[in-house]
């Protein structure tokens, strides 16, 4: 089968300016354009290679600034990356900012309409899916209010249920899992597993190990914006929790260890 | 439906025929009904605001020139009201276009957001206020009583070239304005001195002889001097002058595009 996802070799740099780099046009003019470029670079990800088939779910875990949010980013194509390539075969859904695009002052139904159409759906499409939206967000009791007057957890719900009904074919989940409280975790889960039940191929980064170790069935261990360990999705867990562990009682007491691990 | 397509080139056919045609039309749809919404949501006066700001300084235009200077124009109000608007839909979709990118990070940071419609959206939103006040337009002419003539018909005509030149133009600025976001109060200071630059509160005729040539190099006077020609004199207005305006829309068109999608993958960085 066609691979969903193929990164060759992928590459992203961003440039460190220096504090003297002009913000504004009477900056720029005043120091005669200087400094609108940079010498100085950071690799956020380097030599980084891996293909997602369809109906597979890839976890990635790394601590913060290992480059797993760059990495969903380019999957999405927002940016050029600097080396490599990414191939993408099927519609892309993503989990990025949830809730983001909402309109305080817009109602629920109005919002879902306009965010569906952005997310991908045709008008109609999103029409068709919009009770079914709505139901999996159980708003229906608030969805001609405004979303201003909702709570956190209700957009992120409403924002949760309409990147779900875009029906994707490649997936890219940011920690956004923690949303709202135990039972609508584990309905997303559900319905994520439902998706690549159907074929649909899922990239997920998470803090949260377990999560990956119980629904991906392979996962990247990222490292300062190279790849540290891949493989079955259990195993890498099980070596980062392992490199993971020392460090943290070095740092903490007993009980905050507890909670990670 | 197998949408085994994101990154495969496609033909101009299926471009222009297939389901990415019809979704970026109903984008476009929907983002405008937003703005649209969005601007009268928790305002009592609703559309008429969009009114009451041209009809205020006609006032005050009509005061100054009319009561004070004595400024000798026919149709004084009608001419002003119909360059008021004109340079109204000019004014708003160059400041807030240029300010678009920054203003809507959340749809720039969606996969597979085409990004290069955002400036079109503005345009379209400041478009449909120039459309709805135009039948009020058309009853200050009748009271005024200018003859209404079939020149009218080119009327779209002039729309689509404003349209055409106002795009290129804030597809650079837009893109600027994520690099510097003085871009936006430059503008602003910039399209202040064009205000005066263009016969709106005045005629043309007025300038003196020896700055008639610099004067006419403002593209948005030919532009005001074609609308009044079609709606108040009943004349078809000098196209060659527009023929010249609409290649060099197209140019600005292409290039700012291109200006546009070079800068728009620093977007996300930038933002």
């Amino acid at each position: 089968m066609r691979p969903a996802i193929v990164v060759q070799s992928l590459g992203k740099r961003f440039r460190c300016y220096t504090q003297h780099r002009p913000r504004t046009l009477m900056q720029a003019a005043l120091t005669g354009w200087r400094g609108l470029t940079s010498s100085d670079y950071f690799w956020a990800l380097r030599d980084v290679s891996f293909t997602v088939a369809p109906g597979e779910m890839l976890g990635v875990v790394g601590r913060n600034g290992a480059g797993k949010s760059t990495l969903l980013r380019l999957l999405g194509r927002l940016g050029r990356p600097e080396e490599g390539t990414i191939g993408l075969n099927g519609r892309i859904g993503a989990l990025l900012d949830l809730g983001a695009g909402f309109h305080p002052d817009l109602t629920g139904r109005e919002n879902v309409l306009v965010n569906a159409v952005v997310a991908g759906l045709l008008h109609r499409e999103a029409r068709q899916q919009f009770d079914s939206i709505v139901e999996f967000a159980e708003l229906s009791n608030f969805i001609e209010n405004p979303v201003r007057t909702y709570s956190t957890g209700m957009m992120m719900r409403l924002a949760f249920a309409v990147a779900i009904h875009t029906r994707p074919e490649i997936l890219l989940v940011d920690e956004h899992l923690s949303v709202g409280d135990q039972l609508f975790q584990h309905k997303c889960l559900d319905r994520i597993t439902q998706l690549k039940a159907e074929g649909c191929a899922v990239v997920f980064i998470s803090h949260s190990v377990e999560q990956i170790e119980k629904s991906c069935d392979r996962a990247l261990w990222l490292n300062q914006g190279r790849i540290w360990a891949e493989g079955h999705a259990g195993t890498v867990v099980e070596q980062y929790r392992g490199a993971m562990e020392p460090a943290l009682l070095k740092s903490s007491t007993g009980n905050q260890t507890q909670e990670v691990a | 439906m197998n949408h085994r397509s994101t990154i495969a080139r496609r033909s101009f056919f299926e471009r222009v025929c297939g389901r990415d045609a019809q979704h970026l039309w109903d984008l476009v749809v929907q983002l405008v009904s937003r703005e649209l919404k969005l601007r009268y949501k928790r305002s009592v006066l609703g559309i008429a605001w969009t009114l009451l700001n041209p009809l205020l300084q006609l006032l005050v235009f009509t005061f100054v020139f009319r009561g004070v200077l004595q400024l000798n124009m026919s149709h004084y109000a009608s001419s002003v009201f119909c360059g008021l608007l004109v340079w109204t839909w000019f004014q708003s979709s160059l400041t807030d276009g240029t300010g678009v990118i920054n203003a809507n990070p959340a749809l720039i940071r969606q996969p597979g957001f085409p990004s290069l419609i955002l400036p079109i959206v503005v345009i379209l939103v400041h478009m449909v206020h120039f459309v709805l006040a135009l039948p009020v337009l058309v009853i200050f002419l009748l009271i005024d009583g200018v003859m209404l003539q079939t020149v009218l018909l080119q009327l779209p005509l002039l729309m689509l070239l404003q349209l055409g030149f106002t795009a290129g133009l804030t597809y650079i600025l837009a893109a600027t304005n994520v690099m510097f976001y003085d871009t936006r109060y430059t503008v602003g200071v910039l399209l202040q001195l064009l205000f005066y630059a263009t016969p709106i509160f005045y005629d043309a005729s007025i300038i003196p002889e020896y700055y008639q040539f610099w004067y006419w190099l403002n593209p948005i006077a030919h532009l005001v001097a074609a609308y009044r020609a079609v709606l108040i004199q009943g004349f078809t207005p000098n196209w060659l002058p527009l023929l010249g305006m609409g290649m060099a829309a197209t140019g600005l068109f292409v290039v700012g595009q291109r200006y546009f999608i070079a800068q728009s993958d620093r977007f996300v960085e930038e933002l």
